[in-house]
């Protein structure tokens, strides 16, 4: 897969999870390199500019094993900004199946 | 490279940063490193996962200043920006680089007709006032004339210059948006 389809979607693809529940850091890097292959090091750059932006706030909860944990929580602003990548991404992806799937009518 | 060595580079790599900031971004590392090793995961495996520490410090340290350019809009703030950009390697800005300064002498240019326009519609109107009291001084057209196209070429220069200005808040924001698109995309 092209390296830079994947680095634009993890946005979407990080909001869209924080829209489900509250997640710590671990959680997240692990459960989306499950999916694709990128370094697990993007991510907290990536959250820590959400909490910079206002998209998400964090807050510490404690763990049965080992340090109290860092969770991410979603904010209004991105949930906003979730539904705009998501229907930008919607759109994108719907135009592109119209290529492939498409017939060829010229 | 195991956990302290990691550590230690990406504290090098942040420096300058506030270091409330520093020990922020640390603590999710530490973090990481914790719950993977809890997780039966070797240091040196949760190191190579995470990738290299001082990319990883460039891309905080390229963030803080796009941001910082957002906060405090500032043509120094911008070219902080684009250099730390630079440092983490985005050839294509070589390649935009060009084009940048193409628009940014395009601005200048906008800026000086708008500031001429304004200039010589003053000077018009200005004279035209002037002339009666100085009998030296003939000028050709009517005084109407001279003082109606004064107050338009005003008028269109105020309004080119305010054009400008809405002009250059675009592409500053554009220029940030791409350096931004930039970040998301190349680290790896």
């Amino acid at each position: 897969m092209n390296i830079q389809f994947k680095k634009g979607v993890l946005e979407l693809c990080v909001l869209s999870l924080l829209t489900k529940r509250d997640f710590y850091g671990y959680e997240l890097v692990e459960y989306i390199s499950q999916h694709v292959d990128i370094s697990d090091g993007t991510i907290y750059p990536l959250l820590r500019r959400f909490r910079v932006d206002g998209y998400v706030t964090t807050y510490l909860q404690e763990s049965q094993e080992g340090p109290p944990r860092k969770y991410y929580k979603i904010k209004e602003d991105g949930r906003q900004a979730f539904k705009e990548l998501l229907e930008e991404w919607e759109e994108f992806t719907a135009r592109v199946n119209e290529i492939i799937r498409g017939d060829l009518n010229e | 490279m195991n956990r302290e060595k990691f550590i230690e580079q990406l504290r090098d790599g942040l420096s300058g940063l506030p270091e409330s900031e520093i020990a922020d971004i640390l603590y999710d590392y530490n973090e990481h490193f914790e719950i993977g090793s809890s997780k039966g995961k070797t240091q040196e495996e949760i190191a190579l996962e995470l990738g290299n520490p001082q990319t990883i410090a460039k891309s905080y340290r390229v963030n803080a200043k796009i941001t910082k350019a957002e906060k405090n809009p500032s043509p120094s703030n911008l070219i902080k920006a684009l250099l730390a950009a630079m440092t983490l390697g985005f050839f294509n800005l070589i390649f935009v680089l060009g084009p940048f300064l193409g628009v940014i002498g395009l601005l200048f240019g906008l800026y000086g007709i708008s500031i001429g326009f304004v200039a010589g519609g003053m000077g018009s109107i200005l004279s035209t006032l002037a002339a009666p009291f100085f009998s030296g001084i003939h000028i050709g057209v009517h005084p109407i004339t001279s003082i109606s196209i004064g107050t338009g070429l005003t008028a269109l220069g105020v309004l080119l210059l305010i054009g400008s200005f809405y002009l250059t808040k675009f592409l500053y924001q554009l220029t940030l948006k791409y350096l931004r698109w930039n970040l998301d995309v190349i680290t790896k």
